[in-house]
């Protein structure tokens, strides 16, 4: 115990009379941190390379059930958009010409635009047509233009009294498709063809 | 003259802030480190997801089964279809199921299927959990036939509701 210190307890009372307890004499002491933070530095490495910060990200998509008879759409109230082959993107209402579109952002005011006239409102069905050979990632960048459309169709709506229902459908070229693109946007290729000529 | 030799003094940096700040970002990262799941270190090739912005939901956790559509071979010139779901028990009742997958298959935690296995594990996976959420994972520059031809059979076997995976756009 401290009774046996170098010091001797009882010799620095008589000293200093009115003190009563002994000051201690304190003594800073160094924890040694180096392997704690070698492991903390080690832990934090591996979980910095190991954690993915993206996490991938979804876009919903409802397809109509199939239906085995075909069922008759009203002209008026069906918009085509289609992808061909070479990635062009093309639409046409009703049954007027082709258009093409160079800028994907032109789909969201083309949907925008018809999906408000009064009088098809909500009626409207989009229908998205993709040839087999056609870039997925572009499908995607359509569908995405669609969806940002319906977003400032239904802010429009609101305060209307009328309810969003989004009517849409996507599916192959048909033939008749094909037939169509083939007389009214045929392949630049083809022009440059027969200007020669 | 015999040169003085200097004492050395050693001397202490205080780590203890160092310390402080490495805690954290370790528990940070701790926290938010997800590790990749069985089916992902199985899977041998890389998906280039398509950018979109619209929607902003998050991939599903809980009863997700993904299809994934991706490169047969660096060729390009094929394709292949794989599939995986979440919950380990109903993944392996649907394996189960399915006659057309070989034994040695259903090991795997990601199946690489034909467009047939894949018609029939949708239909198992309707038999045994009709509330799973389905997800199309593909390539962005995969032709887009061979994504129709999944969903044709998603749509088939009544699962008309699915999402496809996508990247955020810049």
């Amino acid at each position: 115990m401290s009774g046996g210190g170098s010091l001797g307890g009882g010799g620095s009372k008589s000293k200093r009379g009115n003190t009563k307890r002994k000051t201690k004499e304190r003594k800073g002491f160094h924890i040694d941190m180096t392997p704690l933070v070698d492991i903390t530095f080690l832990l934090l490495t591996f979980f910095m390379f190991t954690t993915t910060m993206a996490t991938p990200q979804v876009m919903e998509m409802s397809l109509p059930p199939e239906v085995d008879t075909p069922i008759d759409v009203k002209c008026s109230e069906l918009l085509n958009i289609l992808i061909d082959d070479d990635d062009r993107v093309m639409w046409y209402y009703c049954d007027g010409l082709l258009e093409e579109v160079t800028d994907t952002k032109k789909v969201r005011e083309i949907s925008f635009e018809y999906n408000l006239r009064d009088d098809i409102k909500n009626k409207l069905i989009i229908a998205l047509k993709v040839s087999e050979h056609a870039n997925y990632g572009l499908v995607v960048n359509i569908l995405d233009e669609l969806n940002l459309a319906e977003m400032n169709i239904i802010s429009e709506l609101t305060g209307t009294g009328e309810d969003r229902r989004r009517k849409f459908t996507i599916a192959k070229l048909t033939e008749l498709d094909y037939e169509k693109i083939a007389a009214e946007m045929p392949m630049e290729s083809g022009i440059f063809e027969s200007d020669e000529e | 003259m015999p040169k003085v030799k200097q004492k050395r003094v050693g001397f202490l940096i205080d780590m203890t802030p160092l310390v402080d700040i490495t805690f954290l970002l370790l528990t940070f990262f701790m926290f938010t480190a997800k590790f990749k799941s069985e089916a992902d270190s199985e899977q041998k090739f890389f998906i280039e997801r398509p950018k979109a912005s619209a929607d902003t939901s998050k991939l599903p956790e809980v009863n997700l089964a993904i299809v994934k559509v991706a490169f047969a071979d660096s060729t390009k010139a094929d394709t292949a279809y794989y599939f995986t779901m979440t919950n380990k028990d109903e993944f392996l009742q649907v394996k189960n199921m399915t006659t057309s997958l070989a034994a040695e298959q259903k090991e795997n935690a990601q199946l690489q299927i034909s467009l047939e296995t894949l018609d029939e594990l949708l239909s198992n996976v309707q038999k045994i959990n009709n509330e799973t959420k389905f997800a199309i994972d593909a390539d962005r520059s995969l032709p887009f036939n061979w994504i129709y031809s999944a969903m044709d059979k998603l749509r088939k076997n009544r699962f008309t509701v699915f999402n496809y995976v996508t990247e955020t756009q810049q």
